[in-house]
């Protein structure tokens, strides 16, 4: 088997879009044929050098309202372009009257198929002017105080740096709860001062905003409340009068600092009392609904997010995931499976209605979980990536998973996550095409037009999508479908199809952009032949569109057998495009373009998105969330983990994921997404150990000992969640963060065989890759 | 009935002292008076009578200085009582068997004396011991009680404060007072470091305070969940004042200003008393209530009822003085099992519905303060003084009362602010020396053949030092054969006292007119019996004639239907003033009773000129407008407000230097303030002597010049009870 490849240099280039094929078969059912579904991998907002942006509205087709793009054929003495699209003829408009063939604007560039567009601020639409002070994103933070004192400290502590990291014109609103929900007036002057909510009860929005004096009959029923002076731009804040608006809660970062400081200090972990035997009520469904509904009374369209710090699973209220009782255990797979989870459905229910509250409102939910235990991840998955919102899954809020990652959150410059707002995807096709839906981070907009497909993945039943939260990496699987109509145009006409992704949203400095994405591809006739589809396959792409759509059914299907239908796809895709005699295996041969599949398939089948029973459901639905909104190489990373080797000899190198790749006097670096391992052979740490490298005499060692801590870091740096490193030695215990992953070429069932000194011996059953290789190519070569 | 005719009761309460002279060991009467201490031998006897026979108790008045109860400690005895009624050992039992035995004076049941408590006993039947015994020898003593008196640990005091923070609270200037009052009251109130205190204000939302130790700050906790209101912490809400001193007086001093801009009409009343009560159950204590606003929101949230014309006179009446919401009497049903007296302080300038507020205190062992129409400016000082004294008095917890009495009589129905736990069980959360309970005897059926009755008051409660205490009183009353001797032994105070709480009651079922028409009817009764039996030896027919000890009786009467609570119909008195003017009534002692109504009236313009220092004060004139002399000053007091009465031809100089340059000025607007001369100096000087004669309430100033209407009539005209004017309808 081929070594893995090293990484393509920009492989999503300026489009920022990876399709799983390249030309695309003409028909359903050739389409059908193909096994691998077609599909796009899109970055909306994936940041490119050459991006061009645009100071100007962009042009639109009158009919179908797709945006000019290098595709338009453009005649300029008449000033008409034609939509690819719709064929649509567009005149251009007065300003674009000195548009010649040498002088074009840049969305016409064929080097510019993504673009990007300034749009006039909605709040003076009229004027358009994208120097006017934009909206002020909102930071809504909700804090678990049903935690140890130390935990609390560790949670205390990154939330003051946040807060002292946003930018001044933030606004900032604080949560807390345990027991009970506590929503901070930040605003009132005289005291700390906090609106209380019970926590066993279902609240609607507007009980809400009622009890927080912010309803209808707000202006009425309102408390006291200092309303701090509105000096310095335009609040993103509805507030009927005076002491009567959000405001009393949501304050400028720069005019709460100091409050908030004092608040945390002050504040104490949950004071009701937790009975013997008993799990401490926690309310987090109240806390975030309260969140929610405190959002709610923000003006339309102003970007906010909750960001949730929760230290255990929700006992209390709606929402809940277990009973207060210690000795009923936190629902597993298995009770899932057997439907013995009392409380899975209502919870997932709650959520996805929150979920739907947060989209209707354009506000993300993020979700830092530290526990030991698990705290609903798997619950609240539905609302956090609807809203596009952001999870970590840490051991303990001081643990440098959970404090590194959220720190990026807020940091600026390079390091930042570029988190926006409010997005809005839009997808123009040339027609034919059919979109089934986009597994993801977005929610579909159920915009009906005759590009939405009959059978429907993900968020379907749409060409609009919202994003309420999406940054840089954010990534979308769009699933497209091919009209039934066969041969439904006759031979000659454009063999080029078009697809145009149209982003809208508000980046991070409260500008509202638009990106326009126009990708072409090609129609072929896969009935003449293999040829064009199998040069135009993406492996790395079909890989984790695999993955994803395995995910997706296990959580949607019944009784769904991933691997089977895993190995089922890889055998029919090997019968179709592998070069082999029937029914001889031994001649079976696959194309460089397919070689790679079969062995991240191997790996898909072993990776914890199909292995779910290694894991609590948490952390299958945390896998799942980050497997579906990372980028085609993230993803790819966590199917199947880069390992790189590190020996006096040599270089560093990519070493095979399989467990011969270890010796006694190398060190290997695994990154598995997730975590990160740098694991010493034995000789390596005895040498270590021994303080070689702290010997002049030893230098090469010395260097050869840091070559990959330093690597490991560059990966940590640019990684959103964090990983968790692991450094561990050959023998130790922490070698199982290697060794999980590792192909067991060597288990104890051939051990005897492979006496290779300084390899070590896998303790499984699992089928090594060899084996799973004969078996594919047995069954490929098989008449079906 | 010619009032002018009558004899005025000029020098005020005068307890009889006949009892205490024929039973020297007797209680003082300032704890326990019977409206006459001749008991009927039977009840014919007691039906002649036609007044009531019963008893006023006042079980905590305050003693002066060297009369105070002696407390007895039994420690390891145990308290000796009758094993069988439980009678308390009291100066009347009797040792027989040298000393072994001892007769209960109420059932007769021979009892042994325990080992420990032994005395040997001379001839006489005197224990050697005696001189040691205040229990054997004086009326009232205090006994330290043991464990088995005892459900739970002594609680602490406890003082909780429910405020109204909405706007008319804010602007009326009553939270500032009320918040300055408080914090000066911290170091007075009773306790020392065991006082617990905490608070809740309420708009139309609900707020909490913690108030834990180690904060700098108060931390206020809003709940707005009106329905279903819930605590929003297990603890710190009710916390120990002196650890938590520091907080308490950052809130106090907060309060004022937090709510200053806070233009809230609202009053989620009915809630945040439910919260208040959840936060005190486990404890209990006292919950002063700072109301100014109609409760409009949530649970127990009333109407404006109106004051309507049309319902006087008909069967209708007296729903007006009861409340309308059974949520009000089902709270002070709960706050009493959990040992909690709620007093209502309310302001409001509007309708404020008191019969329904009222409800809390009435059946807690509460007390209603009422203050129409707040404004700081002019009350302050009145709210100040009173809610110090509510705050500062020393205070009983989680008290019950029983009186018992010997064989043949029996205690029937009481009277007064407290909720009845068994037939004869008086429960009260908190009782102080501003609280007093009537009760009605009657007799059973037989004929008496003892000499003598015994009563006994026995208050079992929690000191705010933390001792568990009972406090007995007992005394013993002659029983007579004869009617002359009832008369000769009759109290006015005792039945004016036990009248007016019974006449208030009726108006809580019946017409003003009908309570005012059977208190008359009876006193009518009493008199013509009286007459039936002395015309023949005196042969005055014609001539209303009455025994000396009832000689106010038919003044005091009359008083009585004119008091504010019973006066007249609808334009005599606002509804909420006659409402809490009857919760006021039904507390208070026979002394105040009798000085509200029938104030003193004194003219001072004499002694301000004349530089006689040790006769300032002149003597109490009769309650007629013939008193007024348009050139004279006159001090009207009832021990609730001074009413300062300038003749139409007062000297110019008097009026200048009392009140400067306001003498020309709406007297409504001018309040009295000492000034830089002696005149001013001296009349204050008169203010406080009357203020200090009682300190229970204070007596606010109301200036009125003669001729100045409607001031005249409303502060004072209406009052002078001798007057046709007075009362309208009396
Ligand atoms: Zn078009
Ligand atoms: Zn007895």
């Amino acid at each position: 088997m081929a070594a893995p490849e090293l990484a393509q240099i920009d492989p999503e280039g300026i489009e920022g879009v990876r399709m799983t094929w390249l030309n695309w078969p003409r028909s359903k059912v050739e389409a059908s044929k193909c096994v691998i579904p077609i599909a796009a991998s899109i970055q909306p907002i994936r940041p490119h050098v050459d991006l061009q942006i645009l100071p100007y509205p962009p042009l639109r087709c009158k009919t179908c309202s797709s945006v000019l793009n290098p595709f338009c054929r453009v005649d300029f003495t008449a000033l008409i372009w034609i939509c690819p699209f719709c064929f649509q003829r567009n005149h251009f408009p007065q300003h674009y009257s000195s548009l010649s063939q040498t002088n074009m604007p840049a969305e016409l560039y064929p080097n510019f198929p993504s673009i990007e567009y300034l749009i006039p601020n909605y709040q003076n639409p009229q004027n358009y002017n994208p120097a006017v002070a934009a909206p002020s994103p909102i930071f809504l933070f909700v804090l678990d105080t049903c935690m140890i004192e130390e935990e609390l400290d560790f949670a205390r502590s990154a939330l003051k740096r946040a807060i002292g990291m946003l930018p001044e014109n933030a606004m900032v609103g604080f949560i807390s709860y345990g027991t009970q929900v506590q929503v901070h007036e930040l605003g009132f002057s005289e005291m700390s001062k906090v609106y209380v909510f019970r926590g066993s009860k279902e609240l609607s929005k507007d009980q809400v905003l009622e009890q927080l004096g912010l309803g209808v009959s707000g202006s009425r029923r309102t408390g006291p409340g200092i309303q701090k002076g509105g000096g310095g731009g335009p609040s993103p804040i509805a507030g009927a009068g005076p002491n009567s608006g959000i405001n009393r809660f949501l304050l400028p970062a720069s005019e709460c600092e100091y409050t908030l400081d004092t608040l945390l200090d002050e504040l104490a972990t949950d004071q009701w009392p937790v009975a013997p035997g008993n799990r401490a009520l926690r309310c987090t469904g109240v806390a975030l609904s309260v969140a929610a509904g405190l959002l709610g009374a923000s003006t339309a369209g102003t970007g906010a997010r909750i960001v949730a710090l929760v230290g255990g699973p929700c006992t209390e209220g709606p929402g809940a995931i277990v009973s207060k009782d210690l000795s009923d255990p936190v629902r597993s797979h298995k009770d899932l499976d057997k439907d013995a989870a009392p409380f899975f459905k209502k919870a997932v229910h709650f959520y996805d209605e929150l979920g739907k509250q947060l989209v209707s409102q354009g506000h993300v939910l993020d979700v830092f979980a530290s526990a030991l235990d698990q705290v609903g991840i798997a619950e609240m998955k539905v609302a956090i990536e609807k809203t596009g919102g952001l999870v970590v899954l840490a051991e303990s809020f001081g643990h440098s998973v959970f404090k590194d990652s959220f720190k990026r959150i807020f940091e600026g410059g390079e390091q930042s996550l570029g988190l926006s707002f409010n997005g809005t995807l839009e997808i123009n096709c040339s027609k034919d095409i059919k979109i089934q839906g986009i597994i993801g981070p977005c929610t579909s907009l159920e915009k009906k037009g005759p590009a939405v497909a009959n059978t429907v993945i993900g968020q379907g039943n749409t060409t609009a999508w919202k994003m309420c939260g999406l940054d840089k990496s954010t990534c979308l699987t769009v699933f497209f479908d091919v009209a039934s109509s066969e041969k439904s145009d006759p031979a000659g006409t454009n063999p080029q199809l078009f697809i145009q992704f149209l982003t809208s949203y508000q980046s991070p400095d409260g500008q509202m952009r638009l990106r326009v994405t126009t990708v072409t591809r090609r129609w072929v006739d896969s009935t003449l032949g293999n040829e064009d589809l199998v040069q135009g396959f993406d492996q790395e792409v079909a890989a984790v569109v695999m993955a994803r759509q395995a995910s997706y059914k296990m959580e949607m299907e019944e009784g769904f057998d991933a691997t089977r239908w895993i190995d089922r796809n890889l055998i029919r895709l090997c019968s179709k495009f592998g070069d082999y005699r029937k029914d001889d295996p031994a001649s079976f041969t696959l194309n460089p373009c397919f070689s790679l599949f079969p062995q991240f398939m191997f790996n898909l089948r072993r990776s914890q998105f199909v292995q779910v029973f290694n894991n609590s459901p948490d952390e299958t639905a945390y896998f799942r969330i980050l497997l579906n909104r990372e980028t085609i190489s993230n993803a790819a990373v966590m199917i199947q983990p880069s390992l790189i080797s590190y020996a006096f000899s040599s270089l560093p190198a990519p070493a095979l994921l399989d467990v011969q790749s270890i010796a006694a006097d190398r060190i290997l670096l695994l990154d598995s997404y997730f975590s990160v391992v740098i694991f010493h052979g034995m000789t390596i740490a005895q040498w270590r150990n021994m303080g070689y490298q702290n010997q002049p005499e030893h230098q090469g060692f010395a260097l050869l000992l840091q070559a990959p801590q330093d690597d490991a870091q560059l990966i940590i740096r640019d990684r959103f969640p964090v990983p968790r490193l692991v450094v561990c030695d050959q023998h130790g215990s922490q070698a199982r963060f290697l060794l999980a992953k590792l192909n067991p070429s060597a288990t104890y069932s051939n051990a005897h065989e492979m006496m290779n000194t300084g390899s070590d011996v896998i303790f499984t059953d699992d089928v090594s890759l060899q084996v799973f290789i004969d078996h594919l190519q047995r069954l490929a070569v098989q008449a079906s | 009935l010619d009032a002018a005719a009558l004899p005025r009761p000029l020098d005020g309460d005068v307890e009889p002292k006949s009892l205490a002279e024929m039973y020297p060991m007797n209680c003082d009467p300032r704890f326990l008076r019977l409206t006459t201490s001749g008991i009927p031998n039977s009840q014919s006897l007691a039906s002649r009578w036609h007044l009531p026979i019963g008893a006023v108790v006042c079980p905590l008045a305050e003693s002066p200085v060297g009369e105070e109860v002696p407390v007895v400690n039994f420690a390891t005895t145990g308290i000796i009582r009758c094993r069988r009624c439980r009678t308390y050992v009291n100066p009347y039992v009797t040792f027989t068997d040298i000393g072994r035995k001892w007769r209960c004076n109420m059932c007769s049941l021979l009892n042994d004396v325990p080992g420990e408590y032994f005395a040997h006993v001379d001839a006489s039947g005197r224990r050697s011991d005696l001189d040691q015994r205040p229990e054997l020898t004086k009326g009232s003593v205090e006994f330290i009680a043991p464990a088995e008196y005892m459900v739970r640990p002594p609680m602490p005091p406890l003082y909780f404060f429910l405020i109204d923070v909405s706007i008319s609270a804010v602007q009326s200037g009553m939270l500032e007072v009320m918040a300055q009052t408080i914090k000066s009251c911290l170091d007075t109130l009773p306790g020392s470091t065991r006082t617990q205190i905490g608070f809740i204000t309420y708009d139309s939302t609900i707020h909490f305070y913690n108030m834990k130790s180690s904060l700098l700050q108060p931390q206020m906790m809003v709940v707005s969940d009106l329905d279903d209101i819930f605590i929003p912490l297990p603890d710190d809400l009710l916390v120990n004042l002196s650890e938590s001193r520091s907080v308490v007086e950052a809130f106090l001093d907060s309060l004022p200003t937090m709510f200053q801009g806070n233009m809230n009409m609202e009053s989620a009343f009915g809630p945040a008393l439910r919260a208040a009560f959840m936060v005190m159950s486990q404890l209990g204590g006292k919950l002063l209530i700072f109301q100014n606003t109609l409760p409009s929101l949530g649970v127990g949230r009333l109407r404006l009822r109106g004051d309507d014309v049309r319902v006087y006179g008909t069967d209708k009446e007296h729903t007006l003085r009861v409340p309308e919401d059974p949520f009000y009497k089902q709270m002070a049903a709960d706050f009493t099992k959990y040992q909690i007296a709620v007093n209502v302080y309310a302001f409001s300038d509007k309708y404020t519905d008191i019969a329904s507020l009222g409800t809390l205190a009435k059946y807690t062992g509460g007390q209603v303060y009422y203050y129409p129409s707040f404004q700081s400016n002019i009350q302050k000082d009145k709210l100040r003084h009173e809610l110090a004294r509510d705050l500062t008095r020393e205070t009983a917890w989680e008290a019950v009362m029983r009186i018992r009495c010997g064989k043949g009589v029996r205690f029937t129905s009481y009277h007064g602010n407290f909720m009845l736990r068994s037939t004869d069980l008086v429960a009260l959360p908190a009782v102080d020396c501003d609280k007093a309970y009537a009760a009605q005897l009657s007799l059973e059926e037989t004929l008496l053949t003892t000499q003598t009755v015994y009563f006994q008051v026995a208050l079992l409660y929690t000191s705010s030092s933390g001792e568990r205490r009972i406090r007995v009183h007992t005394a013993a009353a002659p029983v007579v054969a004869d009617l002359g001797e009832m008369y000769r032994l009759a109290d006015t105070g005792a039945i004016i006292s036990l009248f007016s709480r019974l006449a208030i009651e009726k108006t809580l079922s019946s017409k003003l007119e009908d309570a005012r028409n059977a208190v008359q009817l009876r006193i009518v009764k009493a008199l013509r019996e009286y007459r039936n039996l002395y015309a023949v030896q005196h042969r005055l027919s014609g001539r209303l004639i009455y025994p000396e000890s009832l000689k106010f009786l038919p003044l005091y009467g009359l008083a009585l239907c004119k008091s504010t609570a019973l006066r007249g119909g609808y334009a005599d008195a606002l509804l909420d003033e006659r409402c809490a003017a009857g919760y006021t009534m039904m507390a208070l002692p026979v002394k105040s009773l009798l000085k509200l109504l029938y104030p003193n009236l004194v003219r001072v313009d004499d002694s301000l000129v004349k530089t006689d220092e040790f006769n300032i004060i002149g003597k109490r004139l009769p309650l007629t407008a013939e008193s007024l002399d348009t050139r004279g000053l006159y001090i009207f007091d009832d021990g609730f407000r001074f009413v300062i009465w300038f003749g139409r031809s007062i000297s110019p100089d008097i009026a200048r230097n009392l009140l400067g340059e306001d003498f020309s000025a709406d007297y409504s607007k001018v309040s009295l303030s000492q000034r830089d001369n002696e005149m001013s100096r001296k009349l204050m000087k008169i203010l406080n002597t009357f203020r200090e004669s009682d300190p229970s309430y204070f007596q606010l100033c109301h200036l009125v010049r003669q001729g100045e209407q409607p001031r005249e009539g409303f502060f004072l005209l209406t009052n002078l009870v001798e007057d046709q004017t007075g009362g309208a309808n009396g």
